[in-house]
């Protein structure tokens, strides 16, 4: 355990130098938030976008705010996808390609998986406070109406556990996957997250999505994730207007998201290793492949 | 003359020589085919949904279908053009910190060839992959979620998109001189340089959502208007007239001076940066 | 006369940007800005086979660097084949070629043959021309079974041939050489130190600048070698003349018990310098000095033994090129 903690807390310190030292804080700082404020902004401008689609009628106020709001939680809660996806699987290929070190740091006695969860660490925090950031610019510059009851604070903070240690799991898999493919980081980068963006009922409600899409999102945890955290902190009035498909028992849909969180994690692990061999197998441990 | 001759032979043989690896990289490593073309396509049939989602049951209303369907098309026609974006920032632009890091780019600098030749060359190596992306997603695109185009003025489409090519890919020359000098901070320019561009250049939605002001101000970035005069080519329905930013001749026009303006300066900063690179000692400095 | 290589109080100077908000300062942090190279002269002909001794941080590499106008001086001129490199770059730049020991460019997914082939095109070399010339130099450096083999699979010896190949391949009329031989088995070392002294001694035109560690291999192809520390010239000469110019004084080396201490050695009279090396095998200390005056011996070996410390041995020896080395650095080259 202790192998794991020292991994896990040197990992996550060269992964925050890595992530940070590149320029002075302040700019860092700012660097950390323009990225999901523009991404949301984004979604913002396609908002506005329905109103010419179709113009507003009177009574419509109140559905197109709960839309709107549906949408932009939906997204502040993608930020920690996207962040936590890529800052897992591209650390093999961020060592193997680009800093050449994976050999030495692969043949030293620290628990491997450990050490690509720890160097994923800094994403985590940074994406934790693009979310906070940009949640705050939400509610107060573009009208977003949050309503989070102190008695659900706990189920929250486990949901958003429990879904940060899935995301973490789900990288590690892509991980795995890394160990015997070329450089493709950017086409991993924008495709996987492009793939629970589609599926999971991040800006839409799943039931829009074909039958089997519907199924497809069903069978991801984050689809659950996504629905119980909005279910906590919007305004119940929200589901008048927007209807997901999904079970609306909070503790039964936590109880969906641990059972998938290990299996997840279980299966992050059998995919590791199976990568881990392959690679070494076929002498691709530190292989280069950029062109 | 024949020293002209001699240099153009030069940057032609370095321009194929760099492309090299490239070509042969895609045939030996063909993972790229999953990786940037299928997985692509869930990030634009996401955007899509989005419209989809909020406006089911539009038939009774022809006018309001007609815009959904335009607006999808937009997202479809933006997703097509990422590839190129992403293609000019990271497999371009940033390239060369890729290069300085494997050790390469010492070489590169101290060959005889043009900076330009080698960046071109990598844009033309690369073009291949790019260019299927960019067809599956737009065949994709239309095929799956049926959307309706008008193909009014062929020559002009065409017209418009290669210039706005050439345009962006100058835009990416001069970037790329950024990584001369710096490192890590050019490199997460370039990460900043995805979602605020998606934005300001109307990736996703007519850039004059954003405003006139904003949206002839991004005009800077030639997708902007590109984008603008490719929709206003393939969807020229009277219905949606207000939401474009200039006629599509006039966006032509200002994307060829966007061309030649950025060609020229991109030859110009990779001069002047390498020279700066090389009094500050950049130019083989890694992990900066 | 042209020389193929000239520089005048050539000086580069690397400043140290310092962080907005400092951060706490670690030991060992170095401070304040580098002279990597101090008013450096050289002058290097035609044809010739130069060497270039230094230790670790001597101002070897920056000097290829500026040669190879991949650095711009701080101040003073440099000239390549009658350019000056901060004016006139490009002319230099078809004439040059570096290689570097443990260089790790190219491409991985690249045959070897074809990471060359792709280089040899940045010179604007016809295809054709450039891949016989790749086939004949693979042949000479045994490396034609592997042409066709990806350079990630290739071991790091293999890698480093390529990367000579790669050198010679451009026909350049200046080779830069820093460390060529590194990584390279002694077979393979002999034939690369054989074959760039042919190409430099039997055609016209071609000048090497090498810098080395191994002393040996300097003395054996260099025409001539500047030794240089801490960014200085300290020496250039010929290996005979340098040689002769340390034969002046005497070298005694001594195999003793770890020493406490050893800076006493700097004030017995008749020491010029000496130099310390540990073997942490046998658990002793291996002290080589440079006498001006012979009987300074005594001294020595009275400081050892007030030391509490045993002499194991006591040998005098010819001059060497290391000897010369440590009566200018006071170290051995690492």
């Amino acid at each position: 355990m202790s192998s794991h903690l020292r991994t896990f807390r040197l990992a996550a310190w060269l992964g925050w130098e890595m992530e940070s030292n590149w320029t002075e804080p302040w700019l860092f700082a700012i660097y950390s938030v323009i990225k999901p404020v523009a991404g949301a902004f984004i979604l913002v401008v396609m908002y506005l976008s329905f109103t010419f689609i179709q113009p507003p009628t009177a009574g419509m106020e109140a559905a197109n705010q709960a839309r709107f709001n549906f949408i932009y939680v939906g997204n502040i809660f993608f930020i920690f996808v996207a962040a936590t996806l890529f800052g897992t699987f591209q650390v093999i290929q961020a060592d193997r390609e680009w800093y050449q070190t994976i050999r030495y740091v692969y043949m030293s006695p620290i628990p491997f998986y450990t050490y690509i969860v720890g160097r994923a660490a800094s994403k985590v925090a940074v994406a934790t406070f693009a979310a906070v950031i940009t949640l705050l610019f939400g509610i107060f510059f573009l009208g977003v109406r949050v309503s989070l009851d102190l008695a659900e604070v706990p189920i929250f903070l486990a949901a958003l556990f429990l879904g940060l240690l899935c995301l973490v799991a789900i990288g590690v898999c892509l991980a795995a996957l890394s160990f015997i493919t070329a450089k493709h980081v950017h086409g991993l980068a924008e495709g996987i997250p492009g793939m629970f963006y589609l599926f999971c009922g991040v800006l839409f409600p799943l039931s829009v999505l074909p039958g089997w899409g519907q199924g497809v999102g069903k069978i991801i945890p984050l689809t659950y994730w996504f629905d119980l955290e909005r279910r906590l902190i919007l305004p119940p009035d929200t589901w008048n207007y927007v209807s997901t498909s999904l079970p609306t028992d909070n503790l039964y849909t936590l109880a969906l998201l641990l059972v998938s969180t290990l299996a997840f994690y279980f299966l992050s692990i059998l995919l590791f290793r199976l990568g881990e061999h392959l690679a070494r197998k076929a002498g691709k441990i530190d292989m280069t492949t950029a062109y | 003359m024949t020293a002209t001759v001699n240099r153009l032979s030069l940057n032609l043989r370095a321009m194929f020589g760099r492309s090299y690896p490239r070509v042969i990289g895609m045939q030996r490593e063909p993972s790229w085919l999953f990786f940037e073309t299928i997985l692509p396509l869930l990030g634009i049939a996401a955007y899509v949904f989005i419209y989809k989602g909020f406006f089911l049951g539009l038939d009774a209303d022809p006018a309001a279908n007609e815009r959904l369907n335009a607006m999808i098309g937009f997202v479809v026609i933006g997703g097509t053009m990422i590839a190129f974006w992403l293609n000019v920032l990271w497999s371009m632009a940033s390239q060369l910190y890729w290069e300085k890091e494997m050790g390469n780019l010492a070489l590169y600098m101290m060959a005889p060839m043009s900076r330009m030749a080698l960046l071109a060359g990598m844009a033309v190596g690369g073009m291949f992959m790019t260019g299927t992306r960019a067809i599956v997603t737009l065949v994709a695109g239309i095929y799956v979620f049926g959307v309706v185009l008008t193909v009014t003025s062929p020559l002009l489409i065409l017209a418009v998109f290669f210039v706005t090519l050439i345009a962006l890919y100058g835009m990416g020359m001069m970037l790329a001189s950024l990584y001369l000098l710096w490192g890590r901070e050019a490199w997460h320019l370039s990460a900043l340089m995805e979602e605020p561009i998606f934005l300001v250049s109307g990736f996703y939605f007519p850039a004059k959502a954003l405003g006139q002001s904003i949206a002839l101000g991004a005009s800077i970035i030639p997708a902007t208007l590109g984008l603008d005069a490719l929709r206003q080519l393939l969807f020229p329905s009277k219905a949606l007239s207000g939401i474009w930013i200039l006629p599509p001749d006039t966006e032509l026009a200002i994307l060829l001076v966007l061309a030649v303006l950025f060609l020229f300066l991109a030859r110009a900063s990779l001069a002047y940066l390498e020279v700066l690179a090389r009094r500050e000692g950049r130019l083989t400095s890694r992990h900066q | 006369m042209a020389y193929a290589i000239e520089t005048k109080d050539l000086s580069r100077l690397f400043r140290r940007k310092l962080p907005l908000f400092k951060r706490r300062k670690s030991e060992g942090e170095p401070v304040g800005d580098t002279q990597a190279l101090d008013k450096v002269d050289l002058q290097v002909n035609e044809g010739e086979l130069f060497g270039l001794l230094g230790p670790n941080g001597a101002g070897k590499t920056t000097l290829i660097k500026i040669l190879c106008t991949l650095l711009l001086p701080s101040s003073g001129y440099a000239a390549v084949a009658g350019h000056d490199v901060t004016k006139d770059p490009f002319p230099i730049r078809r004439q040059i070629n570096m290689v570097s020991g443990g260089e790790t460019s190219g491409y991985g997914l690249l045959t070897v043959r074809e990471n060359v082939w792709m280089f040899s095109q940045f010179y604007g070399i016809p295809s054709k021309t450039a891949k016989d010339k790749i086939d004949e130099l693979m042949k000479v450096f045994g490396l034609w079974d592997k042409r066709n083999e990806k350079v990630r699979g290739i071991s790091t010896g293999q890698r480093q041939k390529m990367n000579m190949i790669r050198g010679f391949v451009t026909d350049p009329s200046i080779l830069f050489l820093d460390e060529p031989t590194l990584g390279l088995d002694v077979n393979a070392a002999r034939v690369i130190r054989e074959y760039v002294h042919d190409w430099v001694k039997k055609q016209k035109g071609k000048t090497v600048l090498l810098t080395t560690h191994y002393m040996a291999e300097a003395d054996l192809m260099c025409d001539r070698i500047a030794i240089i520390n801490k960014g200085q010239v300290l020496a250039c000469d010929t290996p005979e003349n340098l040689k002769k110019k340390a034969g002046q004084d005497s070298t005694f080396r001594l195999e003793v018990d770890p020493l406490k201490q050893t800076e006493p050695f700097s004030a017995i009279a008749g020491v010029r310098n000496f130099s310390v090396n540990s073997d942490i095998v046998k658990n002793t200390m291996k002290l080589t000095f440079i006498l001006s005056d012979e009987s300074a011996v005594s001294d020595i070996m009275s400081s050892v033994m007030a030391q509490g410390a045993k002499i194991h041995s006591l040998q005098k020896t010819e001059p060497t090129l290391e000897d010369v080395f440590v009566a200018m650095c006071g170290r051995t080259l690492e």
